[in-house]
């Protein structure tokens, strides 16, 4: 037996030395911590597909945006805010896909067309999710409201493309003087597509 | 009393050549291994509590431990399991029901005709089950919520730990009739 420990120990010291095989083993024993970090605190993602646009992966842009998922308010706190846009499982596939939430339990939305019902109450423990771009979305639309649970994390951070850095900025009305140039039509468009969808939704007495 | 001086003295000596970084180091290595210990219990199976009178008689409404597994594929689920899931109705509880329907089965809604009339009935969707309580009077099942999203799903219940006498394996108690 303890031949074959002595052996062990041999060998460990022979490939310690190598310094390939240090640094993957020192990665693979800090692999926890970082596995638990991307987890339940932050996570980096590529946003596929044209779902957010034109807040995320606008066509002007030649990449696909790479954005910060806050998994510690939705996963850990379990807090919600309407017009956050949020990471979520799809409920019928279970796939990743990002979309906005529109209204939280309790809340009143009118639906857009593929919807059967004119108007839907939120139920308990429910939020209703929506892509930017109604045409391009599967959505609340299609598949009804989603239960909180299914909302893995939050975007917090756009990445890349450098142009866009920086946290998602929430639309504001742009200054009506100013010169009305390509940015501020775009400025104005963002803000008028926001005051519609908050327009669809009568925010119900229900908070939690 | 001399000797124990002597060794207070010693460890307060000792204590202070010790390096910050080295403490840094040791404190990472607690949570790294914590961390480890965290992803086993989440990703291969713990021992957990179950409460709440919706399973009875397979399980008593306190006091129990069951041996939860994580490992689950969407094709791997068979009726009559106990399934964990995190509840539609409120994202921070987790709730375990029995396995009633997989995508495609036609389920007969409720058939205590409690909470709607005993003619109703529903296709279970793509990726969704439908999962009900033991013990229909007081249970929050897919009677109430409809069919559960698999992105729900954690995990399955193989058995009962705690308390001992009762220990053993969940039996699938789900009989086909020709």
């Amino acid at each position: 037996m303890s031949r074959v420990f002595s052996g062990i120990r041999q060998t460990w010291r022979a490939a310690s030395t190598n310094p390939i095989f240090k640094w993957t083993f020192s990665t693979l024993i800090w692999l926890p911590t970082g596995i638990v970090f991307t987890d339940y605190f932050y996570t980096v993602k590529t946003v596929a597909g044209r779902s957010m646009q034109p807040t995320l992966n606008p066509d002007s842009s030649p990449w696909r945006d790479i954005v910060v998922f806050d998994r510690l308010t939705a996963r850990v706190f379990h807090q919600y805010n309407r017009g956050d846009v949020v990471a979520l499982r799809s409920p019928s596939d279970s796939k990743l896909i990002v979309k906005r939430l529109v209204a939280l339990p309790g809340d009143k939305v009118k639906t857009l067309p593929p919807y059967p019902d004119a108007e839907v109450c939120i139920p308990e423990g429910h939020a209703w999710v929506e892509g930017d771009e109604p045409f391009h979305s599967e959505d609340s639309n299609y598949f009804g409201p989603i239960p909180l649970g299914l909302i893995d994390s939050k975007l917090d951070f756009i990445v890349w493309p450098p142009e866009r850095w920086g946290a998602l900025p929430t639309p504001k009305a742009p200054d009506p003087r100013a010169p009305r140039d390509l940015n501020w039509r775009r400025d104005m468009a963002d803000f008028e597509r926001q005051e519609r969808r908050k327009a669809r939704v009568t925010i119900g007495s229900d908070t939690s | 009393m001399q000797s124990i001086k002597n060794i207070f003295r010693n460890t307060f000596q000792r204590a202070q050549t010790i390096e910050p970084s080295k403490v840094a180091y040791g404190a990472l290595t607690v949570v790294n291994v914590a961390c480890a210990v965290h992803l086993f219990l989440n990703h291969v199976g713990s021992i957990s509590f179950v409460a709440g009178p919706s399973m009875l008689p397979t399980m008593s409404p306190s006091g129990e431990m069951v041996l939860e597994s994580r490992l689950i594929t969407p094709d791997s689920f068979k009726r009559g399991q106990l399934i964990t899931y995190i509840s539609p109705l409120n994202p921070s509880r987790i709730v375990c029901k029995r396995l009633i329907g997989l995508p495609g089965d036609i389920i007969c809604v409720d058939p205590t005709g409690n909470v709607v009339p005993s003619t109703e009935h529903v296709v279970v969707p793509k990726g969704h089950l439908w999962l009900a309580g033991d013990n229909a009077e007081a249970s929050r099942d897919s009677r109430m919520y409809g069919p559960v999203s698999m992105a729900l799903v954690r995990g399955r219940l193989v058995a009962k730990v705690w308390p001992l006498r009762d220990a053993g394996f969940f039996k699938n108690t789900f009989e086909y009739i020709d």
